[in-house]
């Protein structure tokens, strides 16, 4: 009987196929992890490798991502993890972007991106974002996502598309030997800059610190946030930003170099504030004041603080590119960033000092006494203190618009 | 020749100190910046000295020592592919006369007067339907177009100066083809060669616009590890980079550096 | 085996490797650059992207700027090599010293020694702290503004430093092959060392600085990494431009970073074939 013979023969190959696919790790299904359980995708995830590209310049995130997680990752998981540093998170939404372009839909280069803002509303408007699976991951009931700060990425709606892992909040520097009584508040600093000429620069948009400077004092000029919440609109922009290019032009005399050029990013912002060339210095992670000073990059009397009228906060999150061959470890991944230990331990300040994502109340009462117990060095403005006045970021339309209208009306004159 | 009046030997013996030294300066604060625990304005010399860059840089996280046996790799392969199709091109270049060779040059020598960037980002389109992108196979190839030029350049100027015709002789006498390469071209056009993969292996390991592009970031050679440091505040790090990068160029000088003299007909013969 | 099928085996690889990557990516970017590809469904070629950037008061500052460094480090290097060969073709005490330095700063690549340049010549680098030092300058902001500058001066230093060895080697090699008998001759016919260097010896020496000279224009006014490192952040060179305007999310910029880089080889080789015809014209001219 060859019909049956031939049926059993092929049977038997595509039985004997199916665990040499499963074996190589291949997990571009979303659909299909959706539809499992978590247990099962964990089993998926075994022995896999997963790609993760992410902003690069700071190497003791660069050290906590490969050592920290990446170790537990290869020893509870046997994942490898394979850290890529990025100049520009651009860089990453570009790949996956060309790729869809070029049709490539299940064999993309990038299993998880570090991500927010702009770059986040890009991959989601283009459908470059693997959606709906966040219920799965065990540690997404650590995630308040009642809260609208964590539920809207830049007033984009995550929708199920992201998963949060730290939060931020922007803080200013200055060394305290040299200059005593910095500016503590927008208005104060303008003034102080036209007091103090050469003293001041701030990075080229679209340097990240760079542009949320912009938009501090573009919520100067507007007098508050409030009137900018909600969806982009034109007219309130023109009239806003019209006076904040003018305030900006304004100043430029009395920047360093006479405004003539600006630092090309935060790190060569840093570099001239180590090297006293300019006096004050700031970024969206405080902690990093303290790891610079530990490093002995800063000097040990820089003490960091925040405004007094607040400055903006944000939550970073991880996406999945659609087209990953493997979801199923970048989700293994998410889900152990999220846990409360690795939170904690990205919490310490000698590591990162980063802020949790989650909700510290909902993890375990060890968890809760670690937390509690960490010590701030000086050099470093604590959360809380910053989370007193902390301002919302603006949707993602209101973002793009302010830096390219900086950098036609600022930076080219 | 005269030697000089005191003046003129004295002037010159300043110019040439002057010149040794500012030919050594870029390399020195990179060295010491890779033994200092910061070292602001206005030390001189840092004040807090540590290994901690060095461990750090040889370590398995920072990813130098791949990135070193990585553009090693990539160097070497094309250096070799440049030799494989350069040589025979220079000899076509050199030995032949034919319709069309000036078209043939000029078109095989346009990459050294059009930038690498002109050309690279519509490689990169071709590259990404190819699936080359952010592949080592991909980094290799595009190499080859700032490369196999010079490779060209200096085997046609050698092959100019070439006589076929002991190539005839030793056939006459009974050699096969290999044998006439292996005993009479070969060494023939050794030195050429030498300073030929030279060029390209100095080329190819110092590109960095054309690895980030089409490496996509993924391919990893030292010059972009070098930058992303440098770029990155780590200025101690990156000088321990530095000097490590620095390292395989100079043992390739050593071993060719005789090739270099004016007595290499190699460098006389390269020009356009 | 006839002559002509050899000439093509030979040639073969070669022009396989040039015309597929190098004309196969300049015509793919001339092709994206006129918004013309079929594959994603751009059918209708036209030259917004051109218009846009012709317009545009950033390209002709980034132009001028490239321009600029490129023209002024080649010449400079080109006079200095000159110089430098002329003093190491004879033998002294430490000759060989430089000989070998020379050939050292070939194998540094351009990127090792524009961060050595940064650590030297910024306001807070090692110059200005030797001037704190010696009571010349009280901060940095004292300091001349030598990188990150509009002039471009740290970058035309880096490429200096690196291409002075190289096309001093290829001059120093073309002079030692000629020889100095035809000098002799001049000399001892009445000539001044002057006379005898610009109307015998450079004319001698002239297609070899040329072709050098050519080679680093080119490379000084493609090269990215290094305008990134030392430069300002606006007007930044065509390279940087070319790159920025690639990776920028908004995919309607993609055309015009095509076009850009259009323009630059075309501006390439148009002021090649200029800068050749001219230095022909003017040095026959005798």
């Amino acid at each position: 009987m060859p019909i049956t013979r031939r049926a059993l023969l092929t049977s038997a190959i595509a039985v004997a196929l199916l665990p040499a696919r499963h074996a190589f790790g291949d997990t571009a299904d979303g659909k299909a992890l959706i539809a499992m359980t978590w247990d099962e995708v964990v089993e998926q995830a075994r022995g896999g490798t997963v790609n993760w590209f992410m902003w690069g310049g700071a190497d003791n995130i660069n050290q906590y991502v490969s050592d920290h997680i990446g170790g537990q990752l290869k020893a509870d998981y046997g994942i490898t993890l394979n850290r890529v540093g990025l100049t520009d998170t651009v860089e990453a939404v570009n790949i996956v972007l060309g790729e869809k372009e070029a049709g490539v839909l299940d064999a993309g280069t990038v299993d998880m991106i570090w991500i927010n803002g702009e770059n986040f509303r890009t991959m989601k408007q283009a459908g470059l974002a693997f959606c709906g699976y966040t219920h799965l991951l065990p540690n997404n009931t650590l995630v308040n996502w009642d809260s609208p700060a964590i539920a809207n990425d830049f007033g984009t709606p995550v929708e199920g598309c992201e998963v949060p892992w730290s939060r931020a909040q922007f803080a200013f520097a200055h060394d305290s030997a040299k200059t005593p009584a910095p500016p503590r508040s927008i208005a104060d600093l303008i003034d102080w800059i036209k007091a103090n000429p050469g003293q001041f620069t701030y990075p080229a948009a679209p340097d990240f610190n760079g542009a949320v400077f912009v938009r501090h004092v573009f919520y100067h000029v507007a007098g508050g946030h409030e009137t900018l919440l909600g969806p982009f609109d034109q007219a309130k922009f023109d009239d806003v930003a019209a006076k904040t290019w003018a305030l900006l032009n304004e100043l430029e005399p009395f920047l360093w170099r006479q405004g003539q050029t600006y630092p090309t990013s935060i790190t060569q912002l840093n570099e001239l504030f180590a090297n006293g060339e300019v006096a004050l210095t700031f970024d969206y992670d405080a902690s990093q004041f303290g790891l610079a000073v530990q490093a002995g990059r800063f000097p040990d009397t820089t003490r960091s603080y925040g405004l007094t009228d607040g400055t903006i906060g944000n939550t970073n999150y991880t996406v999945i590119p659609f087209n990953s061959p493997n979801k199923a470890a970048a989700m293994v991944l998410q889900n152990l960033l999220l846990s409360g230990e690795a939170q904690f331990e990205k919490a310490r300040p000698e590591i990162w000092g980063a802020a949790p994502a989650i909700e510290i109340s909902r993890t375990s009462p060890e968890i809760q006494g670690q937390f509690a117990a960490i010590k701030v060095p000086p050099q470093v403005v604590s959360s809380e203190e910053l989370g007193k006045v902390a301002l919302p970021e603006l949707q993602a339309g209101w973002i793009s618009a302010i830096e390219q209208g900086w950098i036609a009306n600022v930076a080219q004159k | 020749m005269l030697q000089g009046r005191p003046i003129s030997r004295a002037f010159r013996a300043l110019a040439l100190g002057l010149l040794i030294l500012w030919l050594v300066l870029p390399l020195i604060p990179l060295a010491i910046w890779s033994f200092a625990r910061g070292w602001r304005f206005p030390d001189i010399l840092p004040q807090d000295w540590t290994l901690q860059a060095w461990t750090y840089a040889l370590s398995d996280t920072s990813g130098v020592l791949g990135s070193l046996g990585l553009s090693i790799g990539i160097s070497a392969g094309v250096t070799l592919l440049s030799v494989l199709i350069g040589v025979p091109a220079g000899r076509a270049l050199g030995l032949y006369r034919f319709r069309g060779k000036g078209v043939v040059a000029l078109m095989i020598l346009a990459p050294t007067i059009v930038p690498g960037i002109a050309v690279a980002l519509g490689i990169h389109t071709v590259f990404i339907g190819l699936g080359l992108t952010n592949s080592v196979t991909g980094v290799i190839l595009v190499h080859l177009v700032p490369t196999l030029p010079y490779m060209v350049l200096v085997m046609a100027g050698i092959f100019a100066n070439y006589d076929p015709n002991h190539e005839a002789q030793a056939r006459c006498l009974g050699a096969t083809p290999l044998q006439t390469f292996r005993h009479v071209t070969l060494p023939a056009i050794l030195p050429g060669i030498i300073v030929g993969a030279m060029f390209a292996f100095l080329v190819s390991w110092s590109q960095y616009i054309l690895t980030l592009l089409i490496g996509g970031g993924r391919v990893v050679t030292l010059p972009l590890i070098l930058f992303s440091f440098a770029t990155s505040g780590r200025n101690d790090i990156a000088g321990a980079i530095a000097m490590i990068y620095i390292l395989p160029g100079l043992v390739i000088l050593a071993l060719t550096a005789r090739h270099l003299t004016g007595q290499n007909r190699a460098i006389t013969a390269a020009r356009p | 085996m006839s002559e002509r099928l050899r000439i093509v085996l030979l040639l073969g690889p070669a022009l396989l490797v040039i015309g597929v990557l190098f004309f196969g990516g300049l015509g793919v970017g001339v092709l994206r650059s006129l918004n013309y590809m079929p594959v994603i469904g751009l059918t209708d070629p036209n030259f917004d992207a051109y218009g846009a950037l012709l317009t545009s008061r950033a390209f002709y500052q980034s132009f001028l700027l490239t321009f600029h460094i490129a023209f002024t480090s080649t010449v400079i290097s080109a006079v200095l090599a000159v110089g430098a060969a002329l003093l190491l073709r004879r033998s002294f005490a430490g000759r060989s010293v430089i000989s070998f330095l020379f050939q050292l700063n070939l194998t540094i690549p351009h990127l090792v020694g524009a961060i050595g340049i940064l650590y030297l010549f910024s306001q807070s680098g090692s110059f200005a702290r030797l001037g704190y030092a010696w009571g010349l300058i009280a901060k940095p902001a004292d300091f001349p503004a030598l990188v990150f500058d509009p002039y471009a001066i740290g970058i035309i230093l880096q490429y200096v430093w690196k291409e002075v060895p190289f096309i001093g080697l290829v001059v120093l090699a073309n002079m030692q092959s000629i020889g100095q008998d035809h000098e002799s001759v001049a000399r001892s016919l009445g000539a001044s060392r002057w006379q005898a260097f610009r109307h015998v010896l450079l004319p001698l020496i002239f297609p070899g600085l040329l072709g050098a000279s050519v080679i680093v224009f080119a490379f000084t006014f493609g090269a990215y990494e290094i305008p990134l490192l030392l430069g300002q952040n606006h007007p930044a060179a065509l390279p940087v431009l070319a790159y920025r305007q690639y990776t920028d999310v908004d995919l309607a910029a993609r055309p015009q970073a095509m076009a850009t880089a259009v323009v630059i080889a075309l501006l390439s080789a148009a002021m090649i074939w200029l800068y050749v015809r001219l230095a022909r014209h003017s040095l026959w001219r005798e």
